[in-house]
C-alpha cells in the first residue's frame, strides 16, 4: 500500500482554504447586507479529484480511490434573472404612474378647486355683479363692479391656464434634462458600457465578476425607471440593452447610441413626461377643456351684448380679457330697465358653470386614477422586490449560521493538520532513531 | 406572500413602508380634522368635488336672488309710501271740493281753496316723482326720467316693467303703473287724476255758478273714480310685497337645504374622522413600537 505521505496534509490544507473562502464570502455578504443592488454570494464546493491507489496492495485487485479533500469551483451570485425582468418591467410601469400622478397633482393644485378664490368663485361673483347692475342699470358703481368682476374672472382663467402651461413645459424641461448629453440616461448607459467591457474581459479569463455584475444589474434597475428596457445577455458576458422605443440598442457591448428619439409609448418616467408635455396629452386635453369653458363664458355673455361692443375679447382661457368699459357696457335694451343685465345674470348655473364643474370633475378623475395606478404600481413593485430580496438579499441570521459552520470546518481542518503533523512526527523522529 | 427567506433588509424595508403608510393615513385624517373638510382636492372625490362646485355656485345664485328680493321689497315699500301719501292728498282735495261745491263760498274763499288744491296737485306730482336708489319709481322702465316735470302734466315715462329675478327662472314686476291713475293732465283730456285736478282748479278759478255746480257733480265723481283706481294700484303693490315675502322665505329655505347638502358633500364628519384619527394614531404608534423591537433582535444576540 503506497499512499504519499503528505496527501493528508494537502487534504487538510484544501479544507482550510475552502472554509476560509466560506468565511471570507460570509464576511463579504455581511459587509454588504445594506448595499443597494447587492446579491448574496455563496462558495460552490466540489470534491477534489481522488487519488487512485494501485491494485497490487489491494485485496480485490481493482485498486481504490482515496479522496483528497475539497475544491472551490466558483463563488457565485444567488440571483433569479426572471425576477429581474419582472422587476424592471414593473419599475417602468410604477415610475410612469408615479410621474403622471405627481405632475397631474401639480395641475390639480393650479386649478385650486373647491375654493373661494378659484374660477368658480370668480364666475359666481361675476354673475352677482350683473344682477346688481340689473337692479340699478344706470349706477356707475354697479357698472364698474361688473367690469372689475369680469377682469377678475378673465385673469383667473388666464392664471390657471398659464400655471397649467408651466406644469406642461416643466415636464418637457425635465425630459430634456434627463435625455441630454451628460444627462441621466447617458450616464447610466456609459457606466453600463464600461462595465460590459470589464465583465467581458473577466469572463474571457474564466472568472465570475460577481460585484461588477451586481453594479451592472443595479444600473439596469435604475435605467428601467426611465423607460421600459429589454436586456439580452451575449455569450461574451456583455448585455445588449434596448431602451424604450428607440430604434437602435442604447448599449451594445462597449458602444453607447444616444441621443435617440423616444415616444410616449416608451414607458417609464420619460414616456410619462413625453405624454404629459405633448399638446394632445393629458394636460393638453385639460387645457383644451378649460378653454372650452372660457369660450362658453365669452360667447354666452357677448351674445347678450351689442355686436359692436362685446364684453369679452379672446377665445380661450389664455386669451380671455375684458374689452368693455363702463361707457360701452349695455345693461338695458331701453333706458333704465336693466333687462339685458338681468339676462346675463340669469346665465348663472347655466352652460358655463356646468362646463366648469364638469372640468373640475375631469381633473379630479384624471388625478385620482393616476394616484391609484401609482399606488398599485408601487405595491406590486415592492412585492416583486421582496421576492427578489428573498432570493438575493443577505440574511444576517443565515450568515451567522454559515459563519459558525465554516468556523467549525476550519477548526476541524486545522485539527486534522495537527493530527497528521503529529503522525509524521512519530514517523520521522521517533521511528528507528533509537535503534 | 409566499416567501421562504426573510432577509433583514426586507424586514427593515417593510417596516419602513408600513410606518410611512401609517403616517400618510394619519396625515390625511389630521388634514381632514384641521380643515373640517373631507374634500381638499378634486381627486379626493371627483364627483363630490363637482357637486361642491355646483352647490357653491347655486348658493351664490341664491344669495343674489335674496339681495334682489331685498331690493324689490325696498322698491315696493317706497312705492307703497308714495301711493299712500297720494291717496291722503286726494282725500284732502275731495274734502275741499265738497266744501267748495256747497254754493255758500265767497270768491275769495274759492281762491283760497284753489290755492290749496294747486299745492296738493304739485305735492301729488312730487310723490309721483319719488326715487329709490336713484331710480324713479313710477316712470315705467325709464327709471332715469322723472315721470312729471314742473309746469307740465304730461307723463314723461313709459309703460315698461321693472322686474327683479326672485328665483331660478322667476321674475317679478316690482313697479306700479301710476300713469294709468295720474294720466297726462288737461291737455290729454283723459279723465285721469291730473286732468280732474286741472278741471277742479279751473272751476274754482272761474267761480261761476255752473262751474261751482260742476265741482260737486262731475269733478267729485272724477275724484272718486280715480281714488278707486289708486286703491287698485295700492292693492297690486301690496300683492307684490306678499309675493316677495313668499319668495324670500322660499329662497332662505333653499339656502338652508343647499348649505346642508354642501356640508354633507364636502365637510368631514367629526365623529367619524375623530374615530379614524384615533385608530390611525394607534396604528402608527403600534408600527413604531413594533419596528423598535423587531429590527433590534438577531441571531447575534444569542451567540457567544
Amino acid at each position: 500500500m503506497t499512499i504519499p505521505a503528505y496527501t493528508g496534509l494537502q487534504s487538510a490544507l484544501r479544507g482550510l482554504e475552502a472554509n476560509q473562502a466560506g468565511i471570507d464570502t460570509t464576511g463579504h455578504n455581511i459587509a454588504n447586507a445594506n448595499t443597494p443592488g447587492y446579491t448574496r454570494q455563496s462558495v460552490d464546493l466540489t470534491e477534489a479529484a481522488s487519488l487512485t491507489i494501485p491494485a497490487f496492495s489491494n485485496v480485490t485487485g481493482g485498486g481504490v480511490q482515496l479522496g483528497q479533500g475539497v475544491d472551490v469551483t466558483t463563488i457565485s451570485r444567488i440571483r433569479d434573472q426572471f425576477l429581474d425582468i419582472q422587476y424592471r418591467a414593473q419599475n417602468s410601469n410604477s415610475s410612469n404612474a408615479q410621474t403622471q400622478s405627481s405632475v397631474l397633482g401639480d395641475v390639480q393644485t393650479a386649478v385650486d378647486e373647491p375654493s373661494t378664490s378659484g374660477i368658480s368663485a370668480a364666475m359666481s361673483k361675476f354673475w352677482s355683479a350683473w344682477s346688481a347692475l340689473g337692479n340699478s342699470p344706470s349706477s356707475p358703481s354697479a357698472q364698474q363692479a361688473v367690469i372689475s368682476a369680469g377682469q377678475t374672472l378673465a385673469q383667473t382663467f388666464n392664471s390657471v391656464d398659464s400655471q397649467m402651461a408651466t406644469v406642461q413645459s416643466q415636464a418637457s424641461d425635465q425630459y430634456n434634462t434627463l435625455t441630454a448629453a451628460g444627462g441621466q440616461v447617458s450616464q447610466y448607459a456609459d457606466q453600463i458600457a464600461a462595465l460590459n467591457t470589464q465583465i467581458s474581459e473577466a469572463t474571457q479569463a474564466g472568472q465570475s465578476p460577481n460585484d461588477l455584475l451586481d453594479q451592472r444589474d443595479e444600473l439596469l434597475d435604475k435605467l428601467s425607471g426611465l423607460a421600459q428596457i429589454s436586456v439580452t445577455q451575449q455569450s461574451d458576458g456583455t448585455d445588449t440593452v434596448k431602451f424604450g422605443d428607440a430604434a437602435s440598442p442604447l448599449v451594445s457591448g462597449s458602444t453607447v447610441t444616444w441621443p435617440q428619439t423616444l415616444t410616449s409609448a416608451s414607458g417609464g418616467q420619460l414616456g410619462a413626461l413625453l405624454g404629459l408635455s405633448s399638446p394632445s396629452g393629458q394636460i393638453g386635453t385639460l387645457r383644451t377643456a378649460l378653454s372650452g369653458v372660457a369660450g362658453q363664458v365669452i360667447s354666452a355673455v357677448n351674445a347678450l351684448q351689442p355686436a359692436s361692443s362685446p364684453f369679452f375679447s379672446g377665445n380661450s382661457a389664455s386669451t380671455i380679457a375684458v374689452s368693455a368699459t363702463t361707457s360701452t357696457i349695455t345693461a338695458s335694451s331701453s333706458t333704465g330697465s336693466g333687462d339685458i343685465a338681468q339676462s346675463v345674470a340669469a346665465l348663472s348655473g347655466g352652460a358655463p358653470d356646468q362646463g366648469f364643474s364638469a372640468f373640475v370633475g375631469q381633473v379630479g378623475n384624471a388625478v385620482s386614477s393616476a394616484q391609484s395606478s401609482a399606488a398599485t404600481g408601487s405595491s406590486v413593485l415592492s412585492a416583486i422586490d421582496n421576492q427578489r430580496q428573498s432570493v438575493s438579499g443577505v440574511s444576517l441570521d443565515e450568515e451567522m449560521t454559515n459563519l459558525i459552520t465554516f468556523q467549525r470546518g476550519y477548526e476541524a481542518s486545522a485539527r486534522m493538520m495537527s493530527t497528521i503533523d503529529s503522525v509524521l512526527n512519530t514517523l520521522i523522529n521517533n521511528t528507528g532513531a533509537g535503534l | 406572500m409566499s416567501v421562504g427567506r426573510i432577509t433583514n433588509l426586507m424586514t427593515t424595508n417593510q417596516v419602513l413602508s408600513d410606518i410611512n403608510q401609517a403616517q400618510y393615513r394619519l396625515n390625511v385624517t389630521q388634514e381632514q380634522l384641521s380643515s373640517g373638510k373631507k374634500i381638499l382636492q378634486p381627486s379626493d372625490d371627483p364627483y363630490g368635488a363637482t357637486r361642491a362646485v355646483d352647490l357653491n355656485g347655486e348658493l351664490s345664485g341664491l344669495s343674489t336672488y335674496a339681495s334682489n328680493i331685498t331690493d324689490g321689497t325696498a322698491w315696493t315699500t317706497a312705492s307703497d309710501t308714495a301711493l299712500q301719501s297720494i291717496q291722503n292728498e286726494v282725500q284732502r282735495v275731495r274734502e275741499l271740493v265738497v266744501a267748495a261745491g256747497n254754493g255758500t263760498n265767497s270768491a275769495s274763499n274759492l281762491q283760497a281753496i284753489n290755492a290749496e288744491v294747486t299745492q296738493l296737485t304739485s305735492a301729488i306730482k312730487q310723490d309721483a316723482n319719488t326715487k329709490y336708489n336713484g331710480q324713479y319709481l313710477f316712470s315705467g322702465s325709464a327709471t332715469g326720467t322723472a315721470p312729471y316735470t314742473t309746469g307740465s302734466d304730461t307723463y314723461q315715462g313709459n309703460t315698461g316693467a321693472v322686474t327683479r329675478a326672485i328665483g331660478p327662472g322667476t321674475t317679478l314686476q316690482v313697479n306700479a303703473d301710476l300713469s294709468s291713475v295720474l294720466g297726462s293732465g288737461a291737455g290729454a283730456n283723459d279723465g285721469k287724476l291730473l286732468n280732474v285736478l286741472a278741471d277742479i282748479s279751473a272751476h274754482l278759478t272761474s267761480g261761476s255758478a255752473s262751474d261751482v255746480a260742476a265741482l260737486s257733480s262731475t269733478d267729485l265723481q272724477g275724484l272718486d273714480d280715480n281714488l278707486s283706481t289708486l286703491e287698485q294700484a295700492q292693492t297690486s303693490v301690496g300683492a307684490t310685497e306678499d309675493r316677495l315675502q313668499l319668495a324670500s322665505t322660499r329662497i332662505s329655505s333653499l339656502q338652508t337645504s343647499d348649505t346642508a347638502t354642501l356640508s354633507n358633500v364636502q365637510d368631514a364628519d367629526y365623529a367619524t374622522t375623530l374615530t379614524n384619527f384615533s385608530n390611525e394614531q394607534a396604528a402608527f404608534t403600534a408600527a413604531l413600537k413594533a419596528s423598535a423591537n423587531i429590527v433590534q433582535s438577531s441571531l447575534m444576540d444569542f451567540l457567544q
